[in-house]
């Protein structure tokens, strides 16, 4: 061959190849915007009525709170003096826990964490709700917030996470024979690898694919790469910590929400080097810690409510509130699990005074129970049977699916998370229906203009209580615990008989029968003593020794009713508006209720 | 050298201990078991609808672990107590008393049955509390009003 020839051949050759390759990265860089062309139209598969009709508008009024208090995190962080690094082993002197706190609080409230730079971890999680649920439509209705990709929604309500740092990891403790700590309401972050519930919380929802759901935990180190505040996460955990080598199609595949069908089940669509992978995991890691160091620290739990007052002797409970904290230990037996922190570690011949707090009261013993909630038909979970267009579906379980919480988790089932521990998951049929029991701190928490969570003469802020948000006041909640029993009935929710009120003197069956918890059921406390227990309740609101900061961030509007007109506008029948008939219930599916080991009894 | 190592390690450890993470103290406690658990009130029946019957009994605080099983075995013959219902309650170690409730769930309408109540810890460690063989009828078919589509 003449070397002209060869040359002409090579070059052709190369040519060729290099068309190849160019078509091939341009049709991927196609199919992805065609996957974010599709992306952007909504997926509705809910039936008329479900989705509240203030919720695009809601969803951006939180988004513009939410950067609003990035941008004071941001000053925050502008302002702070830089931590010397100093010592063997090196520490961050003097700033470093601010340092660390800040960082966690601008991940926090970072939209950009999301393929569609559109939900930050607080966009379900604002100071004003007790760091819990931000919309009062949503709470009223849907109980589970939309997630990155409008509008695929969660399953529960956001669990309030004050106060959740200090849950140890999940334990199964032998001689008792029960299970302690993790994080969420099914435990299923449980602080097996970073020694830290929270920290691995926090590492739930970047990856869940109805909440911020980016496709690859290696996402949340490419955008911090371009984060405003690179440098801070740098000083905390070391310069070069975000050196990665990331390939030129990561933002084309962060752009798309988890689940779509392109990725074919690849939780790691990012090719990295194991090198790289390593460095991106480690980031991750740091992401969980960061968070948790925000949200364990003053300004997300710092124990300064009126009750805390009262253990300091600087407050007088009024004659309600200390009613009410005679209940909650007495006849309501509420402390038998929401522990308040009084000696209760008894030896021989001592006898509890129930004088003083021994430590710092969290208001959860870190176990979990199933206290027998009916399913709640308006949990837009039941209605995403439906691919979106992306090719991902929900909930192919329709009505089929029940929450088994604790249980399913421990099965490594369907819409839980993997169970580190092969030994657990023989304890599954002893805890079927169980969810963590969160701390009473902050339930009451409301926005200053909205004074309160109940429903009545003045502004309220609508929440939703439990893991299904089935309960909409305090006074249903406790008035739940305190006759459970007396009125149940055997129906589903949105069929009580006639002459009965559903919530009032009504309750529909459980969702999950196995394992409810008979501590409680029909305590026989009055309708005054209801509601003593809800004003103690009450007093357990951060924010009274020294300001909660980022309370003041809600702009959007307190609900409004007049009790002279309107007959649910009271606690006892708060939301029973929104109520809608459960549907036939098909049997739950054998995905979730079939799964080894066999529940006891079968769960219908 | 060895030896202030290992004194520093031994202080260091009683510290730990001393000062030990105030959260763990918030996990329900083991409490001492009572030597002999009495049944002081019932059993009897709280409630008896078509579908659901709950018995209900107080003994003393039982102690040891802060889970307990309220367990009652039950059958249509005095002398075949073939089925086994079983209740989850949290003992508080603050009261003298602990209330047992459990619910039997699928009974038939119109039928007598016999039971006998007893209580365990959480993790099958009987309390010794046993009640006498008693019994109830359930109700009849006409509590069903009101019943909708269900699970059962």
């Amino acid at each position: 061959m003449k070397p002209t020839t060869w040359i002409s051949t090579v070059t052709i050759c190369a040519a060729g190849i290099a068309a190849v390759l160019l078509s091939s990265y341009m049709s991927a860089v196609q199919r992805n915007k065609d996957d974010k062309k599709r992306m952007t139209s909504p997926y509705n598969p809910y039936p008329p009525g479900i989705l509240p009709g203030d919720l695009n508008s809601e969803v951006e009024r939180v988004l513009r709170e939410v950067d609003l208090v990035e941008n004071r995190a941001l000053a925050r962080w502008q302002a702070l003096a830089l931590p010397i690094v100093r010592g063997q082993p090196p520490t961050l002197q003097n700033t470093g826990t601010e340092a660390i706190e800040t960082l966690g609080e601008l991940m926090n409230f970072d939209r950009n964490m999301s393929p569609n730079r559109n939900q930050a971890c607080m966009s379900c999680h604002m100071p004003y709700a007790g760091f819990g649920g931000p919309i009062p439509s949503v709470n009223l209705t849907i109980v589970a917030y939309p997630g990155t990709a409008h509008f695929r929604v969660g399953k529960r309500t956001p669990q309030r996470h004050a106060y959740a740092p200090f849950f140890p990891v999940l334990q199964y403790n032998q001689a008792q024979g029960l299970f302690f700590g993790g994080n969420f309401y099914d435990s299923r972050a449980t602080g097996v690898l970073l020694r830290n519930p929270d920290a691995e919380q926090a590492q739930g929802p970047p990856v869940d694919t109805q909440e911020m759901g980016f496709p690859d935990t290696a996402c949340v180190a490419f955008r911090l790469n371009t984060a405003a505040y690179r440098p801070l996460f740098e000083l905390v955990w070391g310069a070069g910590s975000l050196d990665i080598k990331f390939p030129r199609n990561t933002e084309a595949i962060c752009d798309i929400p988890g689940g779509a069908s392109t990725f074919r089940g690849n939780t790691t669509p990012i090719d990295l080097t194991p090198e790289d992978r390593t460095k991106a995991n480690a980031a991750y890691g740091h992401w969980g810690q960061s968070i948790d160091s925000y949200e364990q620290s003053v300004q997300v739990s710092p124990f300064s409510s009126k009750f805390d007052a009262f253990l300091a002797g600087k407050y007088k409970l009024t004659a309600d509130e200390m009613a009410g904290f005679e209940l909650f230990n007495g006849k309501g037996n509420c402390n038998s699990c929401h522990l308040d922190g009084r000696g209760t570690t008894l030896r021989p011949n001592q006898h509890d005074t129930g004088s003083a707090a021994t430590v710092n009261p969290l208001f959860t013993c870190f176990g979990s129970a199933n206290e027998g909630l009916p399913l709640n038909p308006r949990n837009a979970f039941y209605y995403e049977t439906t691919p979106d267009s992306l090719g991902f579906v929900g909930n192919p379980y329709g009505f089929g699916y029940r929450d088994l919480g604790l249980g399913t988790f421990l099965r490594s089932g369907f819409g839980s998370g993997p169970n580190p521990n092969s030994n657990w998951t023989q304890s599954a049929p002893s805890v079927d229906g169980q969810m963590q029991v969160s701390s009473a701190r902050d339930v009451a928490m409301t926005p200053p203009q909205c004074p309160t969570t109940e429903a009545g003469s003045r502004p309220y802020f609508q929440k939703g209580f439990f893991h299904n948000g089935y309960l909409k006041s305090l006074k249903q909640l406790v008035h739940f615990y305190n006759t459970r029993d007396k009125f149940a009935f055997p129906v589903t929710s949105g069929h009580c008989p006639a002459g009965t009120i559903e919530k009032v003197t009504c309750w529909p069956l459980p969702e999950v029968k196995n394992n409810i918890d008979m501590t409680t059921g029909n305590l026989g406390l009055a309708d005054k003593e209801e509601d003593q227990i809800v004003a103690f309740l009450e007093t357990l609101t951060d924010g009274f020794t020294r300001p909660y900061p980022n309370i003041d961030t809600f702009t959007g509007t307190c609900m409004t009713c007049n009790p002279v007109t309107d007959p649910n506008c009271s606690p006892s029948r708060q939301g029973n508006g929104s109520l809608i008939p459960t549907p036939p219930l098909p049997p739950c599916a054998s995905a979730i209720c079939g799964a080894p080991p066999a529940a006891s009894p079968p769960i219908p | 050298m060895n030896t202030l190592l290992l004194k520093l390690a031994v202080t260091a450890a009683v510290t730990c201990l001393l000062t030990s993470n105030p959260i763990a103290a918030q996990l329900s406690p083991t409490t001492p078991r009572t030597p002999r658990v009495q049944i002081t009130q019932g059993p009897a029946i709280e409630m008896t609808k078509e579908f659901l019957t709950i018995i209900r009994w107080t003994t003393n605080n039982p102690g040891a672990s802060p889970e307990h099983y309220g367990v009652v075995h039950y059958g249509t013959d005095p002398k075949n107590l073939s089925e086994t219902a079983k209740s989850l309650i949290r003992l508080n170690p603050d009261h003298a008393s602990t209330v047992f409730r459990v619910r039997l769930d699928n009974l038939k309408p119109r039928t007598t049955y016999y039971y006998t109540v007893g209580s365990e810890e959480a993790n099958g460690t009987d309390d010794g509390a046993k009640s006498a063989v008693k019994q109830f009828t359930t109700p009849g078919e006409s509590q069903r009003a009101g019943r909708s589509q269900a699970w059962d």
